[in-house]
This record gives C-alpha cells, structure tokens and sequence, in this order.
C-alpha cells in the first residue's frame, strides 16, 4: 500500500501549482475549514433529522415528505468533498499518512455503502409510508448506523491535528504507512 | 485580567485539558463540540428551511419535536465550551472574534425562542402559510449559526496571545 500512498501523494501534489495560491493566501484555508465545518453542519442536521424520524422521532411527520431536505445535506457533503479535496491537494502527506485520515476515510466509504444500501433495499418500501407510521427494521438499522458513522466522520476529522505524521524512521510501516517516507 | 488568566492556567485541570496526552482530554471535548455543533446549527437550519418553505409537505408544528434535541445539544456544547475556556482563557478572552461567537450564540438562542413563542405557539401553523415574520426569523437563524461557526473557526486564526503563563 505505500507505493499506493506516494503516488497518491504525487499525484494530489500535482494540483499544488493550482490550489496553492489560493489556499496558501491569507484567508484561503480558514475560509475553506469555515466553508468544511458550515458543510458538515448542513449535513448532520439534515440526514440526521431524517434519520431520526426513520427511528420513529417526530412520527407525524411522513417520511417522503422530509426525504425533500436531503438534497440540502447532498450539498453540504459536496461543499465539503470540495473543500476537503483542497487540503488534501495542498498538504497531501499530511492526510496520506495521517491515520485519522485513513479511518475518516474507512468511515466515509463505509456511509456511502450505507447510502446506496438504503436507496436499492428499503427505501421503496419507506417511500410509500405515511403520518404516523414506523420506518421497517432494516430502515432503522440503516438510520442508526448512518449516525453512528457521520459522528465517526467527525470525530476522526478532529483527531487529524493529534496524529500528524512524521517522517519515518528505521520503523517500517504496516498495511498502511502513518509516516512519511 | 491578567492574573485570572494566570490562576486558571495553572490550575491541574487547565493543564490536563491543555497538556495530557489522553485522547479523552483535548480531542474528545473538541470532537464532542463538534458534533454538538452539528446538531445544534444543523437542527436549526433544517427547521428553518422549513419555515422557508423547502419540504412543504412537512408538517411544520411536528418540527417542534426537534427542539428538546437542539436544547441537549446547545447544553453539551456549553459545557465542553467552558471546559476548553478552562484550557486556554487568554487565547479566548483576548480575542475579539471570541466575543463575536458568543454573540451570535446568544442572538441564535433569542431567535430560536421567538420562533417557538410567535410561530411554533399558534395551534392554526399548519393550516395556513407562515407570516412574515416567522420568515424572517428562519432568516435572522441562518445568520446567527453561520456567524457562530465562522466566528469559532476562526478563533484558531485570530487570536493574539496563546497563554499567561
């Protein structure tokens, strides 16, 4: 995997010429971390409010009827993927091999699973239920696992500034690299 | 001011909060007021997108079930606020961008109860559009919590002096 991780890092450097002018401007990466926290908010309260209501919060509410707010937590996760790609393209290594970063990542992969799960399996069958009626098990055991993952998300974005990498040493890494080469 | 700053400082608790290497000191309270964040901005800026009139079919009065979730939410971040206040008060109460924050918190809270007082009291919400002022008030709401998470962001760019001691 670490011949994987230089080349990621080789090729996220190459947008550096790009990025950097702006991200490395006075205001440029405290806009983007402002922009990245305004995202995640927009997304938690969103797919979070409608989780909540598929575990059987606020059940007057039909479900299809709140699904309409979705599309405002779709733009904050794109706000964020946007915001997100400019720190990896302007520090990659710091990310590559920040093992916060992989987890993050592991996480991030694992909701996006939990998503496309959710539209192909059970979502016919929520779509159809109305005011007052209990979302299926299998919705419920997607909704909690999607806020179980999203607040991972979240907490090992946090826990990146605690395990930046440094370079490596006489150590050789394991799966994953958390050093820099 | 000063010798405040110094007290507190060196109080045990500001140097476990500051110093221990303890994924449960700094980066749990950290990551606690993020989630705490999430919810208390995004909560919010759901309902009044609502309010607005995105997810019409949404019975509005319902929304009020909520509420008691943002309160929660608000109370934990209180709490890890004055815990990382704890860590670093110079950092914090010698930076104007941190009397901003608090700021739009409290103009945040303000609106928050107007709404359930002018809006969310009238047993009729749903049967007719929502007036004016409700608007108006989803408005001043967005505002108010995307100042604050500007303002707190920005707080780690800002400030002036890091310690007393």
């Amino acid at each position: 995997m670490e011949a994987f991780q230089v080349w990621l890092v080789r090729t996220l450097g190459g947008a550096y010429g790009v990025v950097s002018p702006f991200t490395n401007s006075a205001w440029g990466w405290p806009a983007c971390e402002t922009l990245h926290f305004l995202g995640l908010s927009l997304l938690v309260g969103t797919i979070g409010m409608f989780d909540l209501r598929l575990l059987g919060m606020a059940k007057r509410v039909p479900i299809v009827a709140l699904h309409r707010l979705v599309p405002w937590g779709i733009l904050g996760y794109g706000i964020n993927v946007i915001t997100g790609a400019l720190f990896l393209m302007t520090e990659p290594r710091e990310y590559i091999y920040n093992p916060a970063f992989h987890f993050k990542m592991l996480f991030m992969a694992l909701a996006g699973f939990n998503v496309l799960a959710f539209y192909l399996t059970t979502f016919r069958k929520v779509k159809v239920l109305g005011s007052g009626d209990d979302a299926p098990r299998v919705a419920k055991v997607m909704a909690s696992a999607s806020i179980l993952l999203w607040i991972s998300v979240l907490v090992c974005g946090r826990l990146l500034t605690f395990y930046r990498p440094g370079l490596c040493g006489a150590e050789r890494a394991g799966f994953l690299s958390t050093c820099i080469p | 001011m000063n010798s405040l700053f110094v007290w507190l400082e060196s109080s045990s608790f500001s140097v476990w909060v500051r110093e221990s290497n303890s994924v449960f000191a700094f980066p749990a309270i950290l990551s606690l007021h993020t989630i705490g964040m999430g919810l208390v901005a995004g909560l919010n800026a759901a309902i009044d997108l609502r309010i607005l009139g995105f997810a019409p079919r949404v019975p509005l009065m319902e929304m009020k079930r909520f509420f008691p979730l943002v309160w929660i939410a608000f109370w934990v971040n209180a709490a890890s606020g004055v815990v990382l206040l704890i860590g670093y008060p110079t950092k914090a109460l010698t930076n104007p961008v941190f009397y901003s924050k608090l700021l739009f918190i409290a103009l945040g809270l303000a609106v928050l109860l107007l709404l359930k007082r002018h809006v969310f009291r009238d047993p009729r919400l749903d049967e007719n559009p929502v007036p004016r002022m409700g608007r108006m008030l989803a408005v001043a709401s967005l505002a108010c919590w995307t100042g604050a998470i500007t303002a707190g962001r920005l707080l780690a760019y800002t400030y002036v002096r890091l310690l007393s001691i």
